[in-house]
């Protein structure tokens, strides 16, 4: 009798389960199918035997991995740029989209939206082009302003100490109009009840901030906070390959680098598979220790 | 109802535009079904007029050449036509973007979607290649080369067949593009701002220091042109020897084979020699970060007064430099000479492009070697080196008469015919485009009286060393040194580290691989397996 209902049940709402067939499929397809790729970690992967004729070779790939004189300074380029990039890039989307919130004049709020979207669209190789334009020592915009003040030129993508701030720097101005876009819409959500309320009870914009923009917006930070740091040792390769020079890479070395390097230009592909599992695996660590802290913390969670 | 109607409305539009662009493709597929039946059953060996044309498919790596990067449909090509027409073939050529070669090549083999003809870029064992031949992926040759390829085997020197054949089986697996002059790069001046200083050209590498410091004074902004990774500005790297690329192991007293940057008293003279340009500004403070595109316009705005570029350029970049600054008058002269009198530019593969045939494209497999053993005709040579009669050249009194084309268009034209589409000869230069202007006489004369009397060439290992491939810290590139010999190398002309300092990366390299590296090479020079010197 149950079982009829809940059938019942399936048949009366048929349309969103047909609905919900393409999304279903799309994760199965490419997010679930490609999962048992990762087998390959740990084979001696060769590319005409396929999966299932390839040797297994247990954990020796990443045994290599973990041996390589480089990986210390890799996985700490990689944690460092994760921290940064959650510490900057996660941040700056807010307080903007907190200050866009606050522009009176909507032609001006909706200029300067458009104008901040734009970056997002280019590639990083654009990217890159129009930072090392802005940073050359010679003919760069950054450089002549400094020599305004009586300071040399500095050579910041040949320096080591510059490139975090670049690779975070370059990543901020090409994003940050972007990641407001999901915020404002939160914003854009809040009963505008609530700060009449509380202007009568003389609340000034500050406090009206504090006390009714800010915990609105909570839970969909929370959400945002825990699938970034699910990404958190992604921090992407192309974005760092574009800025990287020999006498940078001390600094700017990630693992999404190293994979491409040493896995796939050297056609080692169960060796880069073996490292994207690890960082697959500190991830979805990350992730879960964050979401049960979270859970306990706000009551706001993933799953 | 008007909201209703413009949603109606973009749904249209969308299905349109959704139905437009799977028509097409459908009506290709449907259109290449049809004729596939047809085009395979060519077994007849008479080769009768009324053949039909063995139709194939082609991979080809795009090489930047504008001509075809910017076709809608190269397959539609009035050239390929014309080369089918000529050559009784179908071809179906499938692009290979030039900067994302490997990847692709890479997911060809993969999917297994491998086209009837691969076109490698140099030997069995490249890594473009994903060892598809010696997973057997590829025909033998040799048999058909015998019977339908004996001009193909007249015109390749043996040196190029080396490169091609398996060292264990001796099968041939390859038909070679070649480069029957290895030293390709050339050292090019600006002769009018040498006359302007009152210097002579300079032969070692203390004149050419002064040269350079001559065209500081008046005011050339870059003397040297530096560029990324000493990519095309090795050029003292050669004067002392010391490239240490994948073809320069070298054979030292000790009886180890070890890369040639391990010379270490002639290596810190060299890394002194860009230190002294880099301090005094005979080079671009950012040399370590200009890449192809600045480079190039850097040169052909007049900004620069020596640099090194493939000699074959000459015509080109000559007229780009010249409409860009009048008086300016280039030549290419001997590089610089350092310790032991010698100089010039590591030395390329003599393999420029190679072609290999599908083992399943078996049944086609004679008619593709007939394709190729064309290519070395003199009929080819015409075609590819002019274009159509009547069209692009006439011919008078039984002469071609050719016009040598000076826009951009019709250089792109000239690049992608005499380079791209000629897939077998030799690619040193064109004989007959150059034999018709100054500067292409000036060219060939470079090539056959200078610079086949330069370059530095060590011994290359292929198959690569296993030690290298476990390493990439340590692999040298064609034309550029190990990364971890290269951070050091820039490190010190940057002046962050002592010239020195560089004892402590050799100890560095031999600690994290290096000698493995070097174990190997010297086993695998001693026992003559697939080492070439």
């Amino acid at each position: 009798m149950v079982k009829q209902s809940k059938l019942g049940y399936m048949w009366k709402y048929k349309m969103l389960y047909f609905l919900s067939i393409p999304g279903l499929l799309y994760f199965l397809v490419f997010k679930y199918v490609p999962l048992f790729g990762s087998v390959i970690a740990f084979q001696d992967f060769n590319l005409f035997s396929g999966v299932f004729g390839s040797p297994w070779v247990g954990f020796k790939h990443f045994e290599r991995m973990f041996s390589h004189y480089d990986f210390i300074n890799i996985l700490k380029n990689t944690l460092l740029l994760g921290m940064y990039d959650i510490l900057f890039a996660f941040t700056a989307p807010i307080i903007l989209a907190l200050l866009l919130n606050e522009v009176r004049l909507m032609l001006y709020k909706k200029i300067i939206q458009t104008v901040m979207y734009a970056p997002h669209f280019l590639s990083w190789v654009i990217v890159s082009g129009i930072f090392v334009g802005i940073l050359s020592p010679e003919s760069g915009v950054l450089n002549v302003m400094i020599g305004w003040f009586g300071i040399d030129p500095i050579y910041f993508l040949g320096d080591e100490s510059y490139i975090r701030t670049i690779l975070v720097g370059s990543g901020l101005w090409r994003d940050v109009g972007w990641g407001t876009i999901i915020y404002l819409a939160a914003l854009a959500g809040i009963n505008p009840d609530l700060y009449e309320a509380a202007e009568i009870d003389g609340a000034g914009r500050w406090k009206q901030t504090l006390n009714i923009t800010l915990p609105a917006l909570l839970p969909v930070v929370t959400i945002l906070f825990l699938l970034k740091i699910g990404d958190f040792m992604d921090y992407g390769f192309e974005r760092v390959f574009v800025f990287q020079n020999p006498l940078n890479i001390q600094n700017s070395e990630i693992l999404d680098t190293y994979i491409y390097k040493a896995g796939l230009r050297q056609l080692q592909f169960s060796y880069a598979t073996a490292i994207g599992v690890f960082k697959s695996v500190v991830g979805l660590t990350l992730l879960m220790i964050a979401n049960t802290l979270s859970k306990k913390a706000t009551g706001e969670s993933l799953y | 109802m008007t909201r209703f109607l413009t949603r109606a409305g973009v749904l249209l539009t969308t299905f349109a535009v959704l139905v437009a662009c799977s028509g097409n493709n459908g009506g290709n597929e449907e259109a290449n079904a049809t004729k596939s039946p047809t085009a395979t059953n060519n077994g007849n060996e008479t080769a009768d007029e009324n053949k039909e044309p063995v139709k194939f498919s082609i991979s080809m790596r795009t090489l930047n050449v504008a001509y075809v990067e910017k076709h809608p449909d190269i397959n539609e090509d009035k050239y390929v036509k014309k080369l089918e027409e000529m050559t009784n073939a179908d071809l179906d050529i499938r692009l290979i973007p030039h900067n994302e070669y490997q990847d692709k090549m890479v997911q060809m083999f993969a999917t297994n979607d491998i086209p009837d003809v691969v076109q490698g870029s140099g030997g069995l064992s490249g890594a473009e290649l994903a060892g598809a031949v010696a997973n057997g992926v590829f025909l033998p040759l040799n048999d058909l080369l015998e019977e339908h390829g004996q001009d193909l085997l007249k015109f390749i020197p043996e040196e190029a067949w080396a490169r091609m054949t398996d060292s264990i089986t001796g099968n041939i697996y390859g038909i070679p593009e070649i480069l029957s002059n290895p030293s390709r790069r050339a050292t090019w001046i600006r002769t009018d701002l040498l006359e302007k200083v009152g210097k002579d050209i300079p032969t070692t590498v203390e004149e050419t220091m002064e040269v350079l410091r001559a065209f500081k004074e008046i005011g050339v902004e870059q003397p040297f042109a530096g560029r990324q990774n000493f990519k095309y500005s090795d050029t003292f790297f050669g004067a002392y020897d010391v490239f240490g690329y994948l073809n320069q192991f070298k054979l030292f007293p000790d009886g180890q084979v070890k890369p040639s940057f391990f010379d270490t008293e002639n290596m810190k003279k060299a890394i002194q020699v860009y230190k002294t340009m880099y301090d005094e500004g005979l080079i671009s403070k950012e040399f370590a970060t200009v890449e192809s595109t600045d480079f190039r316009s850097n040169i052909t705005s007049g900004k620069v007064g020596m640099w090194s570029m493939n000699a074959n350029e000459l015509p080109i970049w000559g007229a780009q430099l010249k409409s860009n600054v009048p008086e300016a008058e280039i030549a290419l002269i001997p590089s610089p000479v350092g310790t032991d009198g010698k100089g010039g530019y590591a030395h390329y593969n003599p393999v420029t492009r190679s072609f290999y045939i599908n083992a399943e494209a078996k049944d086609k497999a004679a008619d593709i070697v007939k394709f190729f053993n064309w290519m070395v005709s003199e009929e080819a040579e015409l075609f590819f080196s002019f274009g159509i009669e009547g069209e692009d050249y006439q011919v008078v009194n039984g002469e071609p008469k050719f016009e040598v084309p000076t826009d951009t268009e019709g250089t792109d034209k000239l690049r992608y015919l005499n380079y791209w589409l000629w897939m077998v000869q030799d690619t040193t230069y064109n004989k007959m485009v150059s034999s018709l202007s100054d500067s292409g006489l000036q060219m060939i004369d470079a090539f056959d009286n200078m610079l086949s009397k330069e370059g530095r060439r060590g011994i290359e290992f292929d198959p690569r060393l296993d030690a290298l491939i476990q390493n990439p810290d340590l692999t040298p590139k064609s034309d550029e040194m190990p990364p971890l010999v290269l951070e050091k190398v820039l490190r010190i002309v940057y002046g962050k580290d002592s010239v020195d300092s560089f004892d402590d990366v050799l100890e560095e390299y031999l600690s994290k691989g290096g000698n493995d590296v070097i174990k190997e090479a010297t086993e695998r020079y001693n026992s003559k397996e697939n080492a070439f010197e």
